[in-house]
């Protein structure tokens, strides 16, 4: 680990819908900087370990530790198909507390948006709404960035501006836990990969950025299981 | 998230910004305010011509048609305040800002008293037109009851709303659930209408209005509490 302390800290959490163990006894750290895969079927807990992490659910056993501001991109845009991506990250920005302008400008600049800023979102393609949920997740400049299924429904093109912005957030020090499936276009931005399965974490292993290895392994845990 | 103020200027910001935001998606899409004054014009016209004028007085019908009428119809805004939220998952995205449930609570609460409000001043007039009814000199106590009614009726509502939207028929959820609640405020604020518009003394029915005041002190207060529970899932 380049950092002693984690940006990250997930101790012993479990979580349980109904009589369903959905989690069970997750624990793991995310350094400031890096970039963790989660993989594994559907079902396995992925989705729920982020929003457990995020706050947006409690855990039944366990606890979450974050090293600063938390930001998420997920299935969902959260944002309001009836206002613009100018007003709907204007509105984010107000319940941040912040009132900073050249800062929304800048982010629709960054993600490839500013010539669409006054159109309402309810019009924009997949591509241009997960950029626009991306720029809300980076309003508070977080230090932790949770991203469930960030290339779902991306072309090559919208993947790779998706993944340009996550290596270039790694470089600044934010931490990232990523749930996917596409784990061969994003292995090259992770230093480690989680395997789940059934609510566990079968297996936590550096992967350096070596796909083949990363599928094998995959075959292994999760596919086998 | 905590009940703990991040601070005053925070929580004013962040009602205002919720209020504003549930106000201009309205604004935008137009349909819930146009349901609710349709529907309000709709029962104010259908009571007033289904009644038999020789054995039912103005004064006898009105009050029950105007409360039935603006029941039903901030209804209809009410559980378009957090449909908007559903879709996107956008209350998640709220809820991973710092605004703390107290000011996303009262963010929607503004919002729904601004569109209810909205609609019954609309409506108001069409009452006066259709029921004959000698209003303007008491029109300002008339008005105080509206407005406590209104305000209980929205904060209890805020509250079922955020319960029910998660389920299939949440429009027809909402009146179900809400109903045996607003049984007290609404029965107050009929018997106030009829003592108000008869031009009783306010003595005669000034226990209604402590009943009103109460259930709007008591269930606002109950509604802010219980909203972070709702809010988890």
């Amino acid at each position: 680990m380049p950092h002693a302390e984690p940006a990250v800290a997930v101790r012993g959490v479990s979580r349980r819908f109904g009589h369903r163990w959905v989690l069970r006894n997750v624990s793991m750290d995310v350094a400031p900087g890096e970039a963790v895969l989660l993989v594994g079927g559907n079902g396995a807990g992925k989705t729920t370990l982020l929003r457990v992490v995020s706050g947006l659910l409690r855990p039944n056993k366990g606890e979450v530790a974050l090293g600063g501001t938390v930001g998420m991109v997920a299935h969902h845009t959260m944002m309001y198909d009836a206002l613009t991506a100018h007003e709907n990250l204007t509105f984010f920005a107000s319940l941040h507390g912040l009132r900073i302008r050249a800062r929304i400008g800048e982010l629709l600049e960054r993600m490839g948006l500013a010539h669409v800023a006054n159109e309402r979102i309810g019009t924009f393609s997949r591509g241009m709404l997960q950029r626009l949920a991306i720029a809300r997740a980076l309003m508070p400049e977080p230090r932790v960035l949770l991203l469930d299924e960030p290339l779902t429904g991306l072309d090559d093109a919208a993947s790779r501006t998706v993944i340009g912005v996550l290596d270039t957030l790694e470089e600044q020090g934010v931490a990232m836990m990523i749930a996917t499936h596409q784990l061969v276009e994003l292995v090259g931005t992770a230093a480690r990969v989680g395997y789940m399965v059934s609510g566990k974490l079968a297996a936590l292993e550096q992967c350096g950025g070596e796909a083949g290895q990363v599928v094998e392994r995959y075959r292994e845990l999760v596919a086998g299981e | 998230m905590s009940w703990l103020p991040v601070s005053s200027a925070a929580t004013l910001q962040a009602i205002i910004a919720i209020a504003s935001k549930d106000l201009l998606v309205e604004q935008r899409t137009k349909t819930a305010f146009f349901s609710s004054l349709v529907f309000a014009i709709l029962v104010l016209t259908v009571l007033y011509f289904a009644r038999d004028k020789t054995s039912v007085g103005d004064l006898d019908l009105a009050p029950g048609a105007l409360w039935v009428t603006f029941t039903f119809a901030g209804m209809l805004g009410l559980n378009r305040a957090f449909v908007l939220e559903r879709e996107n998952r956008a209350m998640d995205g709220v809820r991973l800002t710092p605004a703390t449930p107290t000011a996303i609570f009262l963010g929607k609460v503004v919002g729904s008293l601004v569109f209810v409000g909205t609609v019954e001043l609309v409506s108001l007039p069409v009452f006066i037109l259709f029921y004959d009814v000698p209003i303007w000199r008491e029109l300002p106590i008339l008005i105080l009851v509206i407005a406590l009614a209104t305000m209980g009726f929205v904060s209890v509502g805020t509250l079922f709303a955020s319960m029910v939207v998660r389920t299939r028929f949440s429009e027809v959820m909402l009146p179900v659930l809400m109903l045996p609640f607003l049984f007290p405020p609404v029965v107050a604020a009929v018997q106030l209408t009829r003592g108000i518009l008869a031009h009783r003394p306010l003595s005669e029915y000034s226990g209604w209005l402590s009943l009103l005041a109460a259930f709007v002190i008591i269930f606002s207060t109950f509604s802010l509490f219980l909203f972070e529970a709702i809010l988890e899932e």
